[in-house]
């Protein structure tokens, strides 16, 4: 493929330009070259930079659900006051969101890698693990959406009252965490959308 | 001779697969429409002993649990209930056109992976809520209610685990679609 390329440029131009070019060519997988198809190659970078996005938004996620934590003086009798810390782990659904934004990110990182440096055969397994992880991600947004929604309203007939008149800034960091993963998850659901509609469209090609 | 042999086998599997196909969708209008039903008629009105004074016996209140009093409940029942109306609506679309166009699949597809991520955040909200209905949470003194409200609790763990195996359902037919994508390639 490099060959094809350098047979393009005219052999009487600079050296230097004429060397140049072959190293930039050749970072990319030779399955678009072979192709032959300008969308597969564009098809390719948006599957990257999703993956990127998904990476990033997730890394993010992590970032603000773990330095959520705040301290208060609750008033617990009259004169007296003690120190309170909110965190995200008194919770099982943050920690469960946790661990779903690690999974994306790391998800994300190895398969961003494998797109890039890799043949383009495993298209068909993301498609699958894309849309287990994109099951994951929903549930853990649904999850964490769920009771930090009860945290910032509150709900009188149970009698659970609202805490985020209290923790400001910790009900701030988690619910833009959840907004992020919830972020990462339409990522996630855009990239199965590419990748069946790059696969079908490789099947009406034949 | 070879791809003639080739060509029908492809068209058997192709058939056998919109066989499951078909089934996997039916199974999913009636998952949905179970769960959505088993929360939607939850209610359960028990009568508790709370003490006004202490030297006094407690005064009988009757207390109510309903569905519409949570909001991940409604979330919950309202996802269920679109996806519902969606797998009855595809399988009316797939069953009326027999050879579906592309366009038709593609949609399909799209909608079946929309409908995998609503029902997933759906038993995600209802499953961390009902967790805390269970066990309660001490750091912010949320009391658990379900040591009263038993028979509420069950039917929304029934409702859950229903709602969980029609998203399975949604998620092996976006799995079959890409097996197939993946023989024609």
């Amino acid at each position: 493929m490099a060959s094809n390329v350098d047979s393009a440029i005219p052999p009487h131009t600079h050296a230097a330009a004429s060397m140049e070019v072959p190293l930039k060519t050749s970072a990319p997988p030779p399955e678009y070259a072979t192709r032959g198809a300008g969308g597969s190659k564009k098809h390719a970078v948006v599957d990257v930079f999703f993956r990127v996005v998904l990476f990033a938004t997730s890394v993010a996620g992590i970032i603000l659900l773990v330095t959520s934590k705040q301290t208060k003086l609750i008033p617990v009798a009259p004169g007296i006051a003690v120190s309170r810390a909110a965190k995200f782990n008194n919770s099982p659904a943050h920690i469960y969101l946790l661990a779903a934004l690690c999974t994306a990110a790391l998800y994300g990182i190895i398969t961003g890698l494998i797109s890039v440096f890799a043949s383009s055969k495993l298209k068909f397994h993301f498609v699958i693990l894309d849309s287990l992880l994109l099951g994951i991600m929903a549930s853990a947004t649904g999850a964490a959406g769920g009771v930090s929604y009860i945290g910032l309203k509150g709900n009188s007939h149970s009698r659970w009252n609202k805490i985020c008149n209290l923790y400001d800034s910790y009900c701030l960091h988690v619910g833009a965490s959840v907004l992020l993963s919830l972020i990462a998850a339409t990522t996630l659901l855009l990239l199965v959308w590419i990748n069946v509609h790059a696969l079908s469209k490789k099947i009406a090609r034949r | 001779m070879e791809t003639e042999y080739k060509d029908v086998e492809v068209v058997n599997r192709k058939s056998s697969f919109k066989g499951k196909k078909l089934i996997l969708r039916f199974l999913a209008l009636t998952l949905t429409l179970i769960a959505a039903v088993v929360l939607g008629v939850d209610k359960e009105t028990k009568t508790v002993g709370l003490t006004l004074v202490t030297t006094l016996p407690p005064v009988p209140v009757p207390v109510t649990a309903k569905w519409k009093y949570l909001s991940a409940f409604v979330y919950f029942v309202v996802a269920n209930a679109i996806s519902c109306v969606y797998a009855a609506m595809s399988l009316i679309l797939i069953l009326t056109s027999r050879n579906a166009s592309k366009l038709v699949s593609m949609t399909i597809f799209i909608l079946d992976l929309a409908m995998v991520a609503l029902l997933f955040s759906a038993i995600g909200a209802t499953g961390s809520v009902g967790l805390i209905g269970y066990q309660g949470n001490s750091h912010v003194q949320w009391d658990k209610v379900c040591n009263v409200f038993d028979k509420f609790c069950h039917q929304v763990a029934i409702a859950a685990f229903m709602s969980f195996a029609g998203s399975i359902t949604f998620l092996l037919l976006i799995v079959f679609t890409a097996l197939s994508l993946h023989k024609k390639s």
